[in-house]
């Protein structure tokens, strides 16, 4: 019953593969941001670097291959 | 003063609402009461003017001053003109309660909010140190070695744990279905697009969290100072 509900709870591999490229995103942002601090205190900046990283530049990948 | 729970929270509301509210004027409502404020609260340099509150703390949350944007009150008030305007009650709800959210927040630190202005007293539980005053660099070193960068990771853990409502079907059957504006949106910005916009606030909380993190105890060393109104290394303001 237990197992049955963790299953229920745990991520699927599509689920993961997307947490995966928001993970990497992140990552990128994050080395950005620990050296150039400014880039952590805008909001807008923020979505704007996500948009681009998690999903302009995926789907212009899907798009080419 | 909240770092990053202010952009986490909403998630949390939303995935204990579900479509009770309307996800836009919640994080609206989260972030309203210090977006005409902190700017002046940390200062600005115009050319050769610098624009800075001559008493920050006073400035952002006493009276005189600003402080009534993180009152109950003033949530409401804007809570009601956002339905009056816009015709729609849920759009008004959500940013009162996202608001409110914001406001009970800020009891965490020292100098804490006047939730029932225009009674002035300030409720402040005093967990951590408002250090606004020190300026931008300082306050985050200090927030982000208290117990202020502990609640936001109650958030951020909170917000993972109940990963499914960062998920595209949860997306697809609330977050679309509870609000018109997202249909609206979606004539000109594809659906990936949306999805990656309702999430930003999440990435851009968690992002921020660990990054100030590494920035102020891997590449400063900052001292952690997990203490009751902590860090005491850094002068706190009181109301």
């Amino acid at each position: 019953m237990r197992l049955q509900r963790l299953r229920d709870w745990a991520p699927t591999r599509p689920d993961l593969r997307v947490f995966g490229g928001y993970l990497l995103a992140a990552a990128v942002y994050i080395a950005i941001g620990v050296s150039v601090t400014d880039f952590l205190l805008s909001f807008w900046v923020g979505v704007a670097y996500v948009v681009v990283a998690a999903w302009a530049v995926p789907t212009l990948i899907r798009r080419v291959l | 003063m909240s770092w990053a729970a202010h952009d986490l929270e909403p998630y949390a509301f939303q995935k204990h609402m579900g479509l009770r509210v309307a996800f836009v004027p919640l994080l609206i409502g989260s972030y309203a009461p210090d977006m005409m404020t902190k700017w002046f609260v940390y200062g600005i340099h115009i050319g050769p003017w610098d624009l800075k509150a001559h008493d920050p703390a006073q400035f952002h949350r006493g009276w005189p001053g600003f402080g009534f944007t993180h009152s109950l009150i003033y949530g409401v008030a804007l809570g009601l003109i956002i339905w009056k305007v816009s015709g729609s009650r849920l759009w008004g709800v959500s940013f009162i309660i996202g608001q409110a959210a914001h406001a009970i927040t800020d009891t965490g630190d020292t100098v804490g909010t006047m939730l029932l202005f225009p009674w002035t007293f300030h409720f402040h539980l005093g967990a951590w140190a408002y250090a606004g005053q020190t300026g931008r660099t300082t306050d985050a070193a200090a927030y982000f070695s208290g117990l202020g960068s502990m609640w936001d990771l109650v958030w951020l853990v909170y917000g993972l744990i109940c990963w499914r409502v960062l998920t595209s079907s949860y997306f697809d059957n609330v977050i679309y279905r509870a609000d018109g504006f997202w249909p609206w949106l979606n004539r000109w910005v594809p659906r990936g697009a949306l999805m990656t916009l309702y999430r930003a606030a999440f990435f851009y909380g968690s992002s921020r969290w660990i990054a100030w993190t590494i920035w102020a105890h891997v590449i400063h060393h900052y001292p952690y100072d997990l203490s009751w109104g902590g860090p005491h290394w850094v002068h706190a303001a009181h109301p």
